[in-house]
């Protein structure tokens, strides 16, 4: 009897495992318009009103819990934004200058105004659901316009970029989650790469020519390249360092985003009309 | 009836896991209800059942993912097996069974998920970083592990159940 009790609970284990292997090849081969992906959007829709209400709901709670968690963060935020406060007094009269400056690379650019590029507006209602990704959820979806492949940026710059959209929620894929990559360019020197997602909130730009010149706190903004994900001049991140190992011939830059992704509200997702192409 | 009881505890579970343990994160970490309730229906169960739990939930919690749709249900329905196989030598009524067994859980469901999409063409999630996400992952399952094994032996109980070691020959 227990032997078969046995057998019985192997077959079901090698049957389970099998179905599994089966759905991930079957979602990794046909991943955006298979049955899979149908049914994922709709279970987001199934669960957007219950997930509303319980968001709505749990939002003074989930202040709290923001705020208890962050109290270091903003003390050490505090002092940061009190040295740059006296930082930027110093540079006030050096503004004017900058802001020429800026004007006259993106008319050298010949950058596209964003102000010109539909927008659909969104409220972010949580986070990724899994420990392993940096996403988040808004309460727009295909019903609004939104599909994947949009930009999704702030008035601070660029977010990501919707990865899966139902009728009512988009998931949008943060910059700073390894599976994204934006093309991007230094503003002051003019040089290109792709910003690679890295764990903890940052990006990195890999293989940047040893001698191109780079500054710490430089702008990088999106490169807008032919057929690209993103509208050109959104700006992605600041250069937070710069190594370069002894012998390379190139660098790596690790960028801070402009965006304050941690603290999101509101979004604007971009209808921008390349969005299915990549980086 | 259990099987509907367990079925709307995996749904309140993923709900919550949808929308308020999102905000709950601490160092960039939130516990991952479903597998914690895996390891509680294999501890509760036995092998069978966890197994069984561990591919409704994870495949439940693949519908939120990016990751390919099968591989948290793949994980789960290992790590579901593998703890009712161990829970078979383990004594149930000590207090801190649920908190070890659920860290310890979480945590090879963390590893194997990682390896697993590693091996499936996510080699992103294998870094150290998201190790360390994993090791503190499992910390927090550990935490919440006894009220979460508290409600699967709640949904699992029935009039005629005899407590302790016993009900790993019928699922539920």
């Amino acid at each position: 009897m227990a032997v078969r009790s046995g057998s019985r609970r192997r077959s079901v284990l090698v049957l389970l495992v099998l179905t599994s292997l089966t759905l991930i090849t079957v979602d990794v081969r046909v991943a955006e318009h298979g049955p899979l992906r149908s049914l994922k959007d709709f279970s987001r829709d199934l669960v957007a009103p219950a997930q509303q209400i319980v968001d709505d709901a749990f939002a003074p709670v989930a202040d709290w819990f923001d705020g208890v968690r962050s109290a270091g963060e903003l003390r050490a935020e505090n002092r940061r934004l009190r040295r740059r406060v006296e930082a930027a007094e110093g540079r006030a009269a050096r503004a004017a200058v900058a802001l020429r400056e800026n004007e006259e690379l993106r008319a050298l650019a010949r950058l596209p105004f964003l102000e010109d590029t539909p927008a659909v507006v969104a409220e972010v209602v949580a986070g990724a659901p899994g420990n392993f990704e940096s996403t988040l959820v808004v309460n727009k979806g295909r019903a609004d316009g939104v599909a994947p492949g949009m930009p999704v940026v702030t008035g601070a710059g660029l977010v990501g970029r919707v990865s899966a959209a139902s009728r009512r929620r988009a998931t949008v894929l943060l910059i700073t989650d390894r599976m994204s990559g934006v093309a991007v360019r230094l503003v002051r020197t003019g040089g290109t790469g792709v910003a690679q997602g890295r764990p903890g909130g940052r990006l990195r730009l890999d293989f940047v020519p040893a001698e191109t010149p780079v500054r710490h706190g430089e702008l990088v903004v999106t490169a807008g390249l032919h057929n690209g994900a993103f509208p050109a001049g959104i700006p992605v991140a600041r250069v937070a360092s710069v190594r370069r190992l002894p012998g390379e011939l190139t660098k790596t830059i690790e960028l801070a985003p402009v965006a304050a992704l941690r603290q999101l509200s509101f979004v604007k997702i971009l209808e921008w009309p390349r969005a299915e192409g990549g980086g | 009836m259990r099987t509907a009881r367990l079925g709307v505890l995996l749904g309140v579970l993923l709900l919550l896991q949808t929308t308020v343990m999102t905000h709950l994160r601490i160092g960039g970490v939130m516990p991952d209800l479903g597998l914690v309730a895996t390891i509680a229906v294999a501890y509760r169960g036995g092998p069978e059942a966890g197994a069984l739990f561990g591919f409704a939930a994870g495949a439940a919690a693949d519908l939120f993912l990016q990751t390919p749709f099968g591989l948290s249900a793949l994980t789960w329905v290992l790590v579901g097996y593998v703890a009712g196989v161990v829970q078979e030598g383990l004594v149930r009524s000590a207090w801190w069974v649920p908190p070890v067994f659920g860290g310890l859980g979480c945590l090879a469901g963390g590893l194997a998920f990682l390896a697993i999409g590693a091996l499936v063409g996510q080699e992103q999630l294998w870094t150290a970083r998201t190790l360390r996400l994993a090791m503190g992952a499992a910390v927090y399952g550990a935490a919440v592990a006894p009220v979460v094994f508290g409600l699967v032996a709640v949904t699992l109980r029935h009039p005629g159940a005899r407590a302790g070691r016993g009900a790993n020959t019928a699922p539920w």
